[in-house]
C-alpha cells in the first residue's frame, strides 16, 4: 500500500498550521484560559473538602491540565471539513481523487495532531507546569498504559467525528450537527468533571456510551484513580468501541457514497 | 466649474517587508522592516460635469487608490481633492450623498432578499423622498429592464442582472457623479451592451458625470470621450481617445492578398511585418506616407487581389504604454 | 436634530425588517444551534450541581449563588449577542472590503455596523439565560420589588455596554493590523469563565486585573455579590450601581478607539 501521499498530506498539514502563527497563538491562549480556570475551580472545590473518592486537589489539577492537553491534541477536523465542503458543494472534487477520501482526511488530521502537539500542547504543558507544577503521572506503569489508551481514545473520537461529519451529506440543512455532538462529548467524556462524580444512574448509563472512554479513561489511568486491572479492562472496552464505530463508519460511508454518486454531489 | 478637481495628489503606502523562513518571521514580528510604496505620484486633473472618463492603466497603476480617494474612503498623503467643491476627506457624508459607486466584483445588494428590498434600504439611507424615488425607479426600471427580476432574490440573478441591480442601487438617490469599477467584467455581450447603453442614457438624460475604470477596451471606445491613462502612479496620457491613439500609434497596417506568388520587395516608407504565401502585411507611418500613395506604389509591383487598411485601436495604443511598463520593470 | 433622529430611526427600522427576513431564510440551519446552545448551558448548570453535591461550596458560593451568577452572566451575554454581534465582523469586513461600503454611505459608520444586524438568532442564547436566571432567582429568593428590578435593568444595561465595548475594541485592532484574527473567540472564553463563574475563584491578581483594568468583574460578579449580600471587596458603596456608569465610560472609550482606528484605516487603506 502506497503511504507516500498520506505522508505528504500530513506534512502539508503541519506546515500549514505553522503558517497561521497568530491563529495558533489565539488557540493556545484560549486553551490556557480553559485550563487555568478549571484548575482554580477545583482548587476552590477541594479547599472545603480536601479529599474525595481517594483523590486530592493535586489529582484533579493534574486531571485538568492533561485534559486540556488532550483537548488540543485530539484533532478531528474531518467533522467540520466534510460539513463545510458539502455546504459549499466542493465535496465532489474530493471524490475523484485517486486516494480513499476518509484516509485522506485521517492523514490530514494526523498531521494536525502532530503539529498541534508540538505547537500547542507543549507550550500549554510548560505553562501549566509553571503555574501549577508539573502534573506527574501516578506511576510509570500508569503512564505506559496511558499512552495507548490515548491512541484508542483518539480512534473513538475520530470515527465518531467522521460519522457525524458524514451526516452533513444527509441533513446539511439542519446546520452543523457536529456542534451538538461536541457539546455532548464535552460533558459526558468527563473532560471537565469526571463521570465518577455524576449521580449513580447517570454513571450507569454512561457505561454503555462511548464518551467516558475518550477522556476519563486515559486521564483516570494517568492520575492513578483507575488501577491497572481496571485500566486493562477499560482499554478493552475502548478497543471494542473503536471497532464498532469503525464498522458503523464503513457502512455509513458506503451508503453515503452510493447516495452521492447517484445524486451527483 | 469643474465637478472634480485633483491637485498634486500623492498617496504613499507603508508596507511591511516579509521574508521567508522562521527566523525572518520572528525578526519581523519584533522589528518589522517597513517599505514605502508610492501608489499615486503627484497626479492632477480636473473633470467637468457631464464627462464620461475612462480611468485606465495596467494593474497596480493606482486606479482603485484614486477612486477610493475621490470617494473619501482613503485620505491622500498630500495634495487636494474637491468633489463638487467639497473635500471628501473633510466632509465625507456630504460628498457621498451625491456619489454613486459600483464595484464590479462586489455587490452592495442583500444577497438573500428580493432586489427591491435593497432599494428600500438605500432609499432611507440616502433620504430619497417618495416622489423622487418613484420617478427614479421608473426611469431606472425603464432603461435597465428591472421589472423582470426586481422581485427575485439577488442570489438567483445572473451576473448581468445583478450588475443592473447594482447600477440602479447606485443611481437611486440621483447622484451627479458615478464611479464604476470594472462594471462589465464577466458579462456576456448582451449584458455589456445593456450596461453601456445605461451609462450613455443617464449621462445624456441626467448629465451624470461618469468615471469608469475598466480593462475592457470596447467599454472605453464606446463610452469614453476622454481617457486618463495612469501607469506606476503617474498620469501618462490625458485627453480625447482619438488624440491619444493618434499620438501613440501613427502606424497603420496595410494587409494585401496577392493573386499569385510574387517576389516582395521592401518599400522605403513601409515595413514588411508578415509574409506567408499570398498574404503580405506592410506597416507604415501615416505621417510619412498616405495609405493611397503606398497602395499606388505597391500595386505597380505586386499583383494585388484584395487589400485592407487597418487603423490602430485603443488596444494598440495601450500596448505601447504597457510595453513601456514592462521594459522598465524588466530592467529594475 | 429631530430630523437626524428620524433619519437614523427609519434606517434602523428598515435594517430590522430586512435582517429579520434574512435570518428567516434558512430556519432549519438553526436546528443544530438550537440543540447545542441549551445543551451547553444547562449542562453547565448541571455540572455545577454535580460539583457542589460533592464539595458543598466554592469559596463560599453555594449552588444557588453559582446558578445566580451563571444566569446573570448569561443574560448580559445573550443581550450583547442580540444587539452587538456585528462588532465581531469588523475584521472580516476590513479584509474583504465590505467595510468600504459603509464609508460610501452618508451615515455614521458605527451605527451602520451595529444597526445593520439585529441578531434574532441570539435569542437562542438569551432564552436559556432567562430561564436559568429565573430558576436562580427562585433558588436564592430574589425579591421582585421595584427597586430591585430597576437595579437589575441598570446592571444589565451596563453589563451589555461593557461587553460590547470589549468586542468593539478587539475588533478595532483590525484597523491597524488588517488581519482577521478572530480574537473574539478568545475574549468569549475569558468572558464566560469570569462572568458565569465567581471571579473570586481566581487569584487576587486576576481579580484586580478584571476590576481595575478591564472591568469584567462589573458585568456579573460584583452585581451578583451585591444582590447576594456577599461583598468580598470592602468598598464603601454599592458596587452594583457602578456597573452602568462603568458601562457608559468603557463604551465611550471603545467609541474613541473605533473612531481612531477608522481614521487610521482611511489613511492607510488595505
Amino acid at each position: 500500500m502506497n503511504l507516500a501521499p498520506y505522508y505528504y498530506l500530513t506534512k502539508m498539514r503541519i506546515l500549514t498550521n505553522l503558517a497561521y502563527r497568530f491563529d495558533v497563538l489565539v488557540s493556545i491562549g484560549t486553551n490556557l484560559v480553559l485550563m487555568v480556570t478549571a484548575v482554580f475551580l477545583w482548587e476552590a472545590a477541594f479547599s472545603s473538602v480536601p479529599e474525595k473518592n481517594g483523590m486530592g486537589v493535586r489529582d484533579m489539577v493534574a486531571y485538568s491540565i492533561v485534559s486540556t492537553l488532550l483537548g488540543t491534541v485530539f484533532v478531528c477536523g474531518v467533522q467540520d471539513t466534510i460539513y463545510h465542503k458539502v455546504r459549499e458543494g466542493q465535496i465532489a472534487t474530493d471524490f475523484y481523487k485517486p486516494v480513499p477520501l476518509l484516509a485522506v482526511y485521517f492523514a490530514d488530521d494526523l498531521g494536525a495532531v502532530a503539529g498541534d502537539f508540538m505547537i500547542k500542547a507543549i507550550p500549554l504543558l510548560i505553562s501549566g507546569a509553571i503555574f501549577f507544577g508539573l502534573p506527574l503521572p501516578e506511576s510509570p506503569l500508569g503512564f505506559l498504559l496511558f499512552l495507548p489508551s490515548c491512541v484508542f481514545s483518539y480512534l473513538i473520537l475520530w470515527f465518531l467525528s467522521a460519522i457525524v461529519g458524514l451526516l452533513a451529506f444527509w441533513v446539511m440543512e439542519l446546520g452543523n450537527m457536529g456542534l451538538v455532538k461536541d457539546a455532548i462529548v464535552r460533558v459526558l467524556s468527563g473532560s471537565f468533571v469526571p463521570v465518577w462524580f455524576f449521580p449513580e444512574t447517570l454513571q450507569w448509563i454512561s457505561k454503555f456510551l462511548p464518551f467516558q472512554y475518550t477522556y476519563q479513561t486515559p486521564l483516570g489511568i494517568y492520575i492513578g484513580v483507575i488501577g491497572t486491572a481496571q485500566a486493562l479492562r477499560e482499554m478493552g472496552i475502548q478497543l471494542i468501541w473503536a471497532a464498532a464505530l469503525f464498522l458503523v463508519l464503513a457502512l455509513f460511508w458506503r451508503k453515503t457514497k452510493k447516495k452521492t454518486l447517484i445524486q451527483g454531489g | 466649474m469643474a465637478i472634480i478637481e485633483v491637485e498634486h495628489v500623492v498617496k504613499d503606502y507603508i508596507t511591511v517587508v516579509k521574508k521567508p523562513g522562521i527566523h525572518a518571521a520572528l525578526k519581523s514580528l519584533l522589528f518589522p522592516e517597513k517599505k514605502t510604496v508610492r501608489a499615486v505620484d503627484d497626479i492632477s486633473f480636473t473633470i467637468e460635469p457631464g464627462e464620461i472618463i475612462g480611468y485606465i492603466g495596467p494593474n497596480g497603476a493606482g486606479k482603485s487608490t484614486m477612486i477610493k480617494m475621490l470617494s473619501g474612503i482613503l485620505h491622500p498623503t498630500s495634495g487636494e481633492i474637491r468633489v463638487c467643491g467639497i473635500s471628501p476627506q473633510q466632509n465625507r457624508k456630504a460628498v457621498v450623498q451625491n456619489l454613486g459607486v459600483v464595484f464590479g466584483q462586489r455587490t452592495q445588494l442583500y444577497w438573500d432578499l428580493q432586489l427591491r428590498e435593497s432599494f428600500e434600504l438605500l432609499r432611507r439611507i440616502y433620504r430619497v423622498d417618495a416622489k423622487t424615488f418613484r420617478e427614479n425607479m421608473e426611469m431606472l426600471q425603464d432603461i435597465l429592464g428591472l421589472e423582470d427580476f426586481i422581485g427575485r432574490p439577488v442570489r438567483q440573478l445572473s451576473l448581468g442582472q445583478r450588475m443592473r441591480g447594482d447600477l440602479a442601487a447606485a443611481m437611486l438617490h440621483s447622484p451627479s457623479i458615478l464611479f464604476l469599477d470594472e462594471p462589465t467584467i464577466g458579462l456576456d455581450a448582451e449584458a455589456k451592451h445593456a450596461i453601456r447603453n445605461f451609462i450613455r442614457e443617464i449621462n445624456k438624460a441626467r448629465k451624470v458625470t461618469v468615471i469608469l475604470t475598466t480593462h475592457d477596451l470596447d467599454d472605453i471606445e464606446k463610452l469614453c470621450s476622454r481617457v486618463i491613462v495612469v501607469n506606476r502612479g503617474k498620469i501618462v496620457e490625458d485627453g480625447p481617445i482619438g488624440a491619444i491613439v493618434n499620438k501613440l500609434t501613427p502606424m497603420r497596417l496595410l494587409e494585401i492578398e496577392l493573386k499569385e506568388p510574387a517576389s516582395v520587395r521592401p518599400h522605403p516608407a513601409a515595413e514588411i511585418v508578415r509574409h506567408d504565401g499570398l498574404h503580405v502585411s506592410y506597416r507604415f507611418d501615416k505621417n510619412r506616407i498616405s495609405a493611397s500613395d503606398l497602395i499606388a506604389d505597391l500595386s505597380k509591383q505586386l499583383p494585388i487581389r484584395d487589400l485592407s487598411v487597418k487603423d490602430p485601436t485603443i488596444e494598440d495604443a495601450l500596448r505601447e504604454i504597457y510595453k513601456e511598463k514592462e521594459l522598465v520593470s524588466r530592467g529594475a | 436634530m429631530l430630523s437626524v433622529l428620524r433619519h437614523y430611526g427609519s434606517v434602523a427600522a428598515c435594517y430590522l425588517r430586512l435582517t429579520f427576513q434574512q435570518q428567516l431564510e434558512y430556519p432549519l440551519f438553526l436546528v443544530s444551534w438550537m440543540l447545542m446552545i441549551p445543551i451547553q448551558y444547562f449542562a453547565g448548570i448541571y455540572l455545577l450541581k454535580v460539583i457542589i453535591d460533592h464539595f458543598r461550596h466554592l469559596n463560599g458560593w453555594t449552588y444557588p449563588d453559582l446558578v445566580f451568577i451563571f444566569g446573570l452572566g448569561l443574560l448580559s451575554h445573550g443581550l450583547m449577542v442580540v444587539f452587538f454581534i456585528n462588532s465581531w465582523m469588523i475584521g472580516r469586513m476590513v479584509i474583504d472590503g465590505t467595510f468600504d461600503r459603509l464609508l460610501l454611505r452618508p451615515m455614521n459608520v458605527f451605527f451602520q455596523l451595529i444597526a445593520s444586524y439585529f441578531n434574532f438568532i441570539g435569542l437562542i442564547d438569551l432564552i436559556p439565560g432567562i430561564i436559568i436566571f429565573l430558576y436562580a432567582c427562585s433558588l436564592v429568593g430574589f425579591e421582585w420589588t421595584l427597586p430591585n428590578i430597576l437595579k437589575l435593568v441598570l446592571i444589565l444595561a451596563g453589563a451589555v455596554l461593557i461587553r460590547a465595548a470589549l468586542f468593539v475594541m478587539i475588533g478595532s485592532i483590525a484597523f491597524w493590523t488588517k488581519k482577521n484574527a478572530a480574537v473574539h473567540n478568545f475574549a468569549l472564553v475569558i468572558l464566560e469563565r469570569t462572568t458565569m463563574y465567581p471571579l473570586n475563584l481566581y487569584p487576587y491578581l486576576i481579580q484586580a486585573l478584571f476590576t481595575f483594568v478591564i472591568p469584567i468583574g462589573f458585568i456579573s460578579f460584583y452585581p451578583a455579590s451585591a444582590f447576594l449580600d456577599r461583598d468580598r471587596f470592602v468598598l464603601p458603596f454599592d458596587l452594583a450601581i457602578l456597573t452602568p456608569v462603568i458601562g457608559l465610560v468603557f463604551y465611550g472609550l471603545s467609541q474613541l478607539i473605533f473612531n481612531w482606528g477608522l481614521r487610521k484605516y482611511e489613511s492607510a487603506g488595505t
